[in-house]
């Protein structure tokens, strides 16, 4: 059973259709990407699953059951984009109110802190408050403070953004974690290359409609032009019977497109019946980046008002 | 509900912990001290000790006469001048006089006003050559009662003799108009400042939540409408706190007083404040307080709540949508003070019943007694058409919070937070 299902959800404001019918479901444990450019109805999507707004029409399943955004936001973490903290407030107590906020009792929360705040070294920040800290220690704060309740559904929107190397890693691992014990974790980013290295499963949004939704492996299978890398020498003598043409060279490889009703076997045999030595042979998989790029492309980077 | 108390708690310690809340509760009981105090030290300091040349040819205003009025008032210095008439019309100042007074033949049988004038380089108000004119007066006065051969006993007769009127409330003999005026006025002036001062604090903090984004993470976990609410009660309850400081500093003075039992100044304080307590009923007035602050406190707080949510961190936005909210404030004192004077007049009794002015001009009507000066209809319609304007201002606020509160960009209008207020869910 998914965690959560959206059946046809749509969301209209005075000026646009921010989320125009929208379904999918995300599986428990997954760690699930939401992509699309910016203003494509990522953030009011998001905003619907946590209960900030009702969709106008549609419907969300929490866990089974029909989302209720009284009780079922204590199961769920929620990291905005822009984040938030009280500045002036001590981050114990801090921690301690939005903990509390979450629905858990004051010595719960206490005991988790204190775990978290151990595991990621903040235990010193205590007594300090949000204004005395960099950008990158109020984002592992924020972080905490979003994970803490054991939340079922933990949605983080740019979690990276501002962290240098180190201290992304340190999330990262966090959010495999949290994946491995149960959680699930919607992850909402435009940045690519993370997107394939952290994500089981992705839809793609823009414009308020959902345009592509899959594995990331299935995916990557569906936008392949049959590409491939062949390290070798030279390949000469060209004469259009060969099961591939030629469409590039990279760092002394040929890159290659293999024709129609050919194989990469095809490609091998002809290649190793000409006598040519071959040194390396990978396919060639876009990168989500690039298929990011080819399905927005051509759309207006700005999303217009409209009329409705 | 055990959410919202989470917020209230939050709100009222982070603000009750804060350097200025003490330091203010501290300091606005010495400010209000010093004001006192010090506008009659400085009104004492300003007043001019004027040298003045009388330059008589009426031949009434003798140097004996002046000299008898320098001793009775110092504040001015009369000198008669005889020889160096011509000497002071020229330069007063070089003579060592202020100014000068030239005194024609008077007809002391006329029974119009004799204009003078007191002739100087510079420009002296009315309250200054008042004292001047009182001692001129006077001489006058003695010089027209030898003419009419009217003797000091007669003269005491005609001028301190007078009929004085004073309105007393037959039905409500405690009721001295002095006390409850001065009351009626502290009453009014408090609520006004607590609206004003913790209204706006309502609307920093909202804003201040929206302008962190730290408004998207709270309403993952609370409404919007609990959010607000709580930070609403959160500030009232730091605002009661705060006059429940100042009462408490007043009883205490009180007490210091009446127990060390000194004279002069503190005893004369005392005297006066205990005649203030038994002239009025002190358990209703401190209950309507109570009530008109706390009420008037959601009305407007809410609804300044309501702007918070709408601008972004730029204070000018706030202050141009604020301000038709301020003037409401602003009108009430304006109808305050009218209600002080004549605490019955039909403006008095409409403006202490509708809502927006309700706190301030139905708190400056009630320490002049009820059931008399405010009958007992009045006082429960005001305070149920309070109680439901403030049920209306929350329900809207929180509306116009909700949208608010996420929504970041352009100011919206008036216009605009009204559709929101309205809209459906």
């Amino acid at each position: 059973m998914p965690i959560l299902e959206l059946h046809n959800l749509k969301k209209y404001f005075a000026t646009q259709k921010a989320v125009d019918d929208i379904s999918f479901s995300v599986e428990r444990g997954q760690i699930f990407g939401l992509l699309g450019p910016n203003g494509a109805g990522k953030t009011t999507l998001i905003r619907m699953i946590t209960g900030i707004f009702y969709p106008d029409e549609g419907q969300i399943i929490f866990d089974g059951k029909k989302f209720d955004p009284v009780n079922d936001v204590a199961y769920i973490g929620y990291m905005p984009e822009e984040r938030g903290l009280y500045k002036k407030m001590k981050i114990g107590e801090q921690t301690l109110y939005l903990a509390q906020l979450k629905g858990l009792s004051k010595a719960d929360a206490l005991k988790k802190i204190k775990q978290w705040f151990i595991r990621f070294e903040m235990e010193s920040w205590w007594n300090k408050k949000v204004e005395d800290l960099s950008k990158g220690m109020s984002q592992k704060l924020q972080f905490v403070t979003t994970v803490l309740h054991e939340p079922k559904l933990i949605i983080l929107d740019e979690p990276f953004s501002g962290l240098d190397p180190v201290n992304s890693n340190l999330i990262k691992d966090e959010i495999f974690n949290l994946a491995k014990n149960g959680s699930t974790i919607i992850f909402s980013t435009h940045r690519m290359e993370q997107v394939e290295e952290i994500c089981d499963h992705i839809v793609l949004v823009n414009k308020g409609n959902k345009i592509l939704d899959g594995t990331v492996k299935q995916i990557k299978q569906d936008f392949k032009e049959n590409l491939f890398s062949i390290g070798a020498e030279q390949i000469a003598s060209l004469n259009g019977e060969e099961p591939f043409e030629i469409v590039g060279t990279k760092n002394h490889s040929h890159i290659v497109r293999i024709k129609e009703g050919s194989k990469p076997n095809d490609v091998l045999q002809y290649l190793l019946n000409k006598g040519i030595s071959i040194h390396s042979f990978n396919e060639i998989l876009p990168s989500l980046n690039d298929i990011f790029i080819k399905l927005v492309e051509g759309t207006p980077t700005a999303r217009q008002f409209q009329k409705i | 509900m055990h959410k919202i108390w989470l917020i209230i708690k939050r709100e009222y310690l982070t603000r009750v912990r804060k350097k200025t809340f003490i330091i203010s509760t501290l300091l606005f009981p010495l400010l209000y001290l010093a004001l006192i105090f010090g506008m009659g030290y400085i009104a004492e300091k300003s007043r001019q000790h004027l040298n003045v040349a009388v330059i008589d040819s009426s031949g009434y205003f003798t140097a004996e006469a002046l000299e008898k009025q320098n001793s009775i008032d110092n504040s001015s210095t009369l000198t008669y001048i005889k020889d160096s008439a011509d000497k002071i019309i020229t330069d007063h100042k070089a003579a060592g006089y202020d100014g000068y007074i030239l005194i024609q033949a008077i007809d002391w049988q006329s029974a119009k006003t004799e204009s003078l004038q007191f002739k100087s380089n510079k420009s002296y108000g009315s309250g200054t050559t008042a004292g001047v004119e009182a001692k001129l007066n006077r001489i006058w006065n003695e010089v027209k009662n030898q003419k009419l051969g009217i003797d000091v006993e007669k003269s005491n007769i005609l001028t301190n003799s007078r009929i004085s009127l004073l309105a007393t409330n037959i039905k409500d003999e405690a009721a001295d108009a002095k006390t409850a005026e001065s009351i009626a006025f502290t009453c009014g002036l408090l609520i006004y400042l607590i609206l004003l001062i913790y209204g706006s604090q309502v609307m920093m903090g909202v804003m201040e939540e929206k302008t962190n984004r730290i408004a998207e993470v709270i309403v993952s976990s609370v409404k919007p409408f609990q959010m607000m609410l709580g930070k609403i009660l959160g500030i009232g309850m730091v605002a009661l706190t705060q006059f429940f400081l100042w009462i408490a500093f007043v009883f205490i003075v009180y007490n210091i007083g009446k127990a060390s039992g000194s004279g002069g100044m503190a005893n004369a304080m005392v005297g006066n404040m205990q005649a203030m307590f038994s002239s009025v009923n002190v358990p209703l007035i401190l209950f309507c307080f109570g009530f008109y602050f706390l009420a008037g406190f959601f009305f407007y707080a809410s609804l300044y709540g309501a702007i918070g949510s709408a601008v972004n961190e730029d204070m000018r936005e706030a202050q141009s949508l604020s301000f038709p909210i301020t003037m409401l404030v602003v009108l009430s004192i304006a109808i305050m003070t009218s209600t002080i004077a004549n605490p019955t007049s039909p403006i008095a009794v409409w403006a202490s019943i509708i809502p927006f002015s309700s706190p301030i001009v139905m708190m400056a009507r009630i320490p002049f007694g009820v059931p008399n000066t405010v009958p007992w209809w009045q006082l429960g319609l005001s305070m149920a058409s309070l109680i439901i304007g403030f049920i209306i201002t929350v329900w809207f606020a929180g509306k116009i919070y909700r949208t608010g509160i996420l929504m970041y960009g352009k100011k919206p209008s008036w216009k605009e937070m009204l559709r929101w207020a309205f809209r459906k869910n």
